[in-house]
């Protein structure tokens, strides 16, 4: 069967994950993830009720935490590691958006298409 | 069950300390995991280390791999009778695997051995998407391969993701085990590089040339879109480098809006001219006092 567009999650900012739930699905457990908000890692949307996170936070958990049982990282490590991919990952958009705007013919000495020229354009 | 020496594949004597063992593990972990080594082979020597270090980590596996005795790696034995593993093995040790064997003793006896419901694996997949089928939405076939084997996920990607998006598609990974919830399937999107475009998020670039002549007068230009053809009016004056901009045109953003289309403005001219378009040329240059390298200033964004 075909998954419905209804059912894919956006893990982006523009929806809100459970605390329960991202510990799920980064393999942690309670105490963990509240370790990881004092350490500044994750920011909670609220101060106050029960803990939600953008769900922007759970790519770049998961991989922190796939680290972490790879190379048997501590949990501090972890909370270092996701600083830093959070980083890369807006470091990289930062690079793609300077790409796009860049105009021809900067461009040109970088892989990517050509100028358009109408299809029925002189030459 | 086949004998594997732990110490060997981490490189260390029996009597190692916890610290030599971790130090060896995570030597051979960053040179062969699988997103840094490009060895053919490194995934299956990364596993193998990674077995082994999660018994030998754990003092009471550790212990228990111990009794076991010494062996050639890959002999066929039976752990001696009254092995604190044997409980976990059940009827017999004909088909297990040792690893597996050894991990139950973690999972704890008050759960009564491996018979607990675990979740199923989640599936982690990358699509590289072209910039049409990012906008209006397209059916995908991942290859996946779990516990039961590959098979084929037909999933349909919704409009409006772009560059370096990432979904998650809950329920449809690995099945469960023993009552376990299904896995997720986590997708990552990249764009394919289009003939015209370049994505920023939802805003589409492209470079618009004009004559110069286009540029000073200003003009109708026909500019392409990804839902077709639309006319974009280039006012007079227009400089090279600047952006014009066509609302709405961009990419679809899946929440019912488009990004924006920005022309990129680059004047050109022709390579060689005709006799009539020098006479032009030369008779403008006479005529016109315009010196762009005195009144150089930052380009606007229409």
């Amino acid at each position: 069967m075909t998954p419905r567009h209804e059912s894919w999650s956006w893990l982006d900012a523009s929806e809100v994950i459970e605390a329960s739930e991202l510990s799920r699905v980064c393999g942690l457990s309670a105490d963990e993830v509240e370790e990881l908000v004092g350490y500044g890692a994750l920011r909670p949307l609220s101060s106050t009720g029960p803990s939600r996170f953008s769900a922007a936070c759970v790519a770049p958990l998961r991989q922190a935490c796939k680290l972490r049982q790879d190379f048997d990282f501590d949990l501090f490590t972890v909370a270092l590691l996701v600083d830093y991919l959070n980083r890369i990952d807006e470091l990289e958009r930062e690079l793609r958006s300077l790409h796009a705007h860049l105009p021809h013919p900067l461009r040109a000495q970088r892989d990517g298409p050509p100028p358009w020229h109408e299809p029925h354009g002189r030459g | 069950m086949k004998y594997k020496d732990y110490y060997a594949a981490l490189g260390v004597p029996r009597d190692a300390d916890q610290d030599a063992i971790k130090k060896a593990y995570r030597k051979l972990a960053r040179k062969h995991h699988p997103d840094v080594s490009e060895s053919p082979d490194g995934e299956a020597r990364f596993k193998e280390a990674a077995e082994a270090y999660a018994t030998l980590k754990d003092p009471e596996k550790r212990a228990a791999y111990d009794e076991l005795g010494r062996r050639p790696a890959g002999q066929e034995f039976s752990p001696p009778p009254g092995w604190q593993g044997a409980s976990a093995a059940g009827t017999g040790f004909d088909d297990i695997d040792l690893a597996d064997l050894l991990a139950s003793l973690g999972r704890g006896r008050a759960r009564h051995s491996a018979q607990h419901a675990q979740p199923g694996r989640d599936v982690e997949a990358s699509a590289r998407i072209s910039l049409e089928d990012a906008h209006r939405g397209a059916t995908l076939h991942l290859e996946v391969a779990d516990a039961d084997g590959p098979r084929t996920l037909a999933i349909t990607i919704p409009p409006g993701v772009s560059e370096g998006q990432r979904l998650r598609l809950r329920g449809h990974g690995g099945p469960g085990r023993h009552g376990g919830p299904p896995g997720d399937i986590y997708l990552h999107i990249a764009l394919a590089p289009h003939p015209v475009f370049r994505p920023d998020r939802h805003d589409l670039y492209f470079d618009l040339a004009l004559a110069p002549w286009e540029a000073a007068l200003g003009a109708e230009i026909e500019t392409p879109t990804l839902d077709g053809p639309v006319s974009l009016t280039v006012p007079p004056g227009t400089r090279s480098g600047r952006k014009l901009r066509l609302r709405g045109r961009g990419l679809a953003n899946g929440r019912g809006g488009h990004g924006d289309l920005y022309a990129v403005i680059h004047i050109d001219v022709p390579a060689t001219l005709t006799a009539q378009e020098r006479q032009l040329f030369e008779q403008l240059a006479q005529a016109s006092a315009f010196n762009p390298r005195a009144v150089a200033t930052p380009e606007g964004t229409a």
